[in-house]
């Protein structure tokens, strides 16, 4: 070993990274973007998980502990109580408005407490004391297990709420039922759920590297150029490859759902082909911003350096490991740009929840105009001559 | 403009920046024509031809192929282009490369089978069909990439120095397809180090410093400086445009 040409090695590395700016740049800008989401992200607990609270209590002698729990849930962060029915209305109605908007996955929950909560507690209070036979009181809850994680923390939340106002505030300690009967996701497991992010984010990863890799190399191998001098449109040239990547986008994603089904039996209760479109556009809309990101990169070496600014992001913000209502506050806005955001939440609809594309419009709405909206800006960018 | 100018151009400037890559370049190129522009690297030569082919838009001043102004789509297919760098997919077949540009170029299957037939014998590369283009040797890729350029039979044909890193006895090879293609009256414009082989142009255009210093047959511009050969002429003329 010759320490001299060892240093000349290093010498030769250390200047020509001092000759990349940009790199140098991203050596800084990269961890301390990674240990910023990172530090939020895992430090963000679940809030604001929208439910509905339905209390049917009438309570005994004008107090009624459904009024108490209520009050308790509304007060918690991690839960939004989103509409509160109180005892007065029209209790079928309540029930089914709320249930409704379950099913619309406008909220996750409805949280139902019973007509008799107030009385079936004294009487468990009184019966248990004398050794009868106790009916629990109980509280209902339609729940969207979609995620098995949100579903978890609403339920223990409720359990949290009822402990608090029996146990702490008035010392008992009576046997409480509480029921929850799953809307979506009846066999939901954490696979389930996250599969059709993993497959949303291995889509986008994959379309986004061969994209600005291919792009870069157009470029420095003057291959672009000379294609240019052909009668191929701008158009045309980016719609060829659009197609391209959107079918390797396909390819993979029928690897990932037809591996998870056969090694993991995940659920799949829509249309596997809804959630497949939903990945094909999501992966012509990222191959066109790798398109154009291309043209902010000289070399290959400084394109994969956007994959992390691309990447982090798009794991920790876009909902597909932790649910949104676990991103802080702060971030929250950011998800609602990134396109995976809508893929995710798309694919997991049809997967989960069964849903078609009448009730995800909205989602590959977003993700079509995403799509065209890179198209026509790669194109565009690639008539801007010198 | 006469029938017979294929690339005409007046005034043509192109500045970068502080740099003044090509001034008041005048030219009038006539069908059947071989023309060589020639001179020192960083002389213009590359910059003239990429105007010329639509990549980079003058500063000032305009071009005109086969009557039309550049860039212009429609003349696209009449005008093919072999650049300097390979330009060419490293990670396909040499037949895949010729079919890709083969359909940038609207040409129907069968065409595009005859076509490549015919301009692989002409690079000699017909053994090497199937090959993919990062196993072949440096002067092969530059016979792939001339392939490329004349896969759709072009009327105006543009080659930025074709002949670097081809072996001298190819490179016969490709000045005698030069000449059978001006023979079917197609026009041809390359750039050269290689003074002796610009003899073989029918016009030369030097090219020094972004100006055109002289233009003419090689015989009249060596017999104008009384020197044999096109490289002594070159450095004769570039001397009294200095002065």
């Amino acid at each position: 070993m010759n320490l001299q040409r060892i240093l000349t090695v290093s010498r030769k590395t250390l200047r020509s990274l001092r000759h990349d700016r940009r790199t140098v740049a991203f050596l800084v800008l990269v961890p301390l973007l990674m240990i910023a989401l990172f530090g939020y992200t895992f430090g963000g607990d679940l809030k604001d998980v929208k439910v509905d609270i339905v209390n049917l209590d009438q309570g005994v002698l004008d107090h009624a502990l459904g009024n108490d729990i209520s009050l308790e849930l509304r007060n918690t962060s991690v839960l939004k109580v989103v509409d509160y029915y109180g005892p007065g209305v029209q209790n079928a109605s309540a029930v089914s408005s709320s249930l409704e908007k379950v099913k619309r996955a406008e909220i996750w929950a409805c949280v139902v407490i019973d007509q008799n909560f107030t009385v079936e507690v004294l009487k468990g209070v009184f019966n248990m004391s004398h050794g009868l036979p106790v009916v629990p009181a109980k509280v209902r809850i339609e729940v969207d297990s979609t995620n098995p994680n949100i579903a978890a923390a609403i339920v223990a939340e409720v359990q949290k709420a009822v402990q608090r106002v029996l146990t702490e505030r008035y010392g008992i300690v009576p046997p409480i039922g509480i029921e929850m009967s799953k809307v979506y996701g009846q066999d939901a497991r954490f696979i389930d759920f996250f599969a059709p992010g993993v497959m949303g984010l291995a889509a986008m990863m994959v379309t986004f590297m061969l994209s600005i890799i291919s792009f870069v190399h157009e470029r420095s191998a003057f291959t672009l150029e000379r294609v240019q001098t052909s009668p191929i449109t701008e158009g045309e040239f980016v719609a060829g490859y659009a197609l391209a990547f959107g079918l390797v986008g396909l390819v993979q994603s029928s690897v990932i759902l037809g591996a998870a089904m056969l090694l993991f039996n995940i659920q799949i209760v829509g249309s596997p082909l809804v959630v497949l479109f939903i990945i094909f556009l999501l992966a012509v809309g990222v191959q066109g911003l790798g398109f154009l990101l291309s043209t902010l990169a000289r070399t290959e070496f400084q394109a994969i350096q956007f994959l992390p600014l691309i990447l982090f992001p798009s794991i920790l913000l876009a909902g597909v490991f932790w649910p949104l209502e676990a991103v802080p506050e702060v971030l929250r806005p950011v998800s609602g740009f990134i396109p995976l955001t809508y893929a995710v939440d798309a694919s997991r609809s049809v997967m989960i929840r069964g849903w078609g594309p009448e009730q995800v419009w909205v989602q590959l709405l977003i993700l079509a105009a995403f799509a065209v909206a890179m198209l026509l800006l790669s194109a565009l960018s690639l008539k801007r001559r010198g | 403009m006469d029938g017979d100018v294929v690339i005409e151009t007046k005034g043509l400037r192109k500045q970068f920046d502080e740099l003044v890559a090509v001034e008041s370049l005048d030219l009038r190129i006539s069908k059947g024509t071989l023309y060589g522009l020639i001179g020192p690297n960083g002389s213009g030569k590359t910059t003239a031809i990429k105007m010329l082919v639509g990549l980079l838009k003058p500063t000032a001043g305009h071009a005109k192929i086969l009557g039309e102004p550049v860039p212009v789509r429609t003349n696209r297919s009449k005008v093919g282009y072999m650049p300097q760098e390979m330009a060419i997919y490293q990670d396909l077949t040499v037949h895949e490369n010729l079919e890709f540009f083969a359909g940038l170029y609207s040409i129907i299957r069968e065409t595009s089978r005859r076509r490549e037939e015919e301009v692989l014998r002409v690079v000699d590369l017909e053994q090497s069909r199937d090959r993919l283009v990062s196993h072949l040797s440096g002067g092969m890729r530059h016979r792939v990439s001339l392939a490329c350029a004349l896969m759709h039979d072009p009327f105006v044909i543009f080659l930025d120095e074709p002949t670097v890193g081809v072996d001298p006895e190819l490179r016969v090879g490709f000045w005698k397809y030069f000449a059978e293609l001006k023979a079917q009256g197609k026009t041809i414009v390359l750039t050269t180090h290689y003074m002796d082989e610009a003899e073989r142009c029918d016009v030369v255009g030097m090219m020094r410093q972004g100006e055109l210093i002289a233009e003419g047959a090689p015989r009249d511009l060596m017999e104008k400086t009384s020197v044999s050969n096109l490289e002594d002429a070159f450095l004769t003329i570039a001397r009294r445009s200095r002065k």
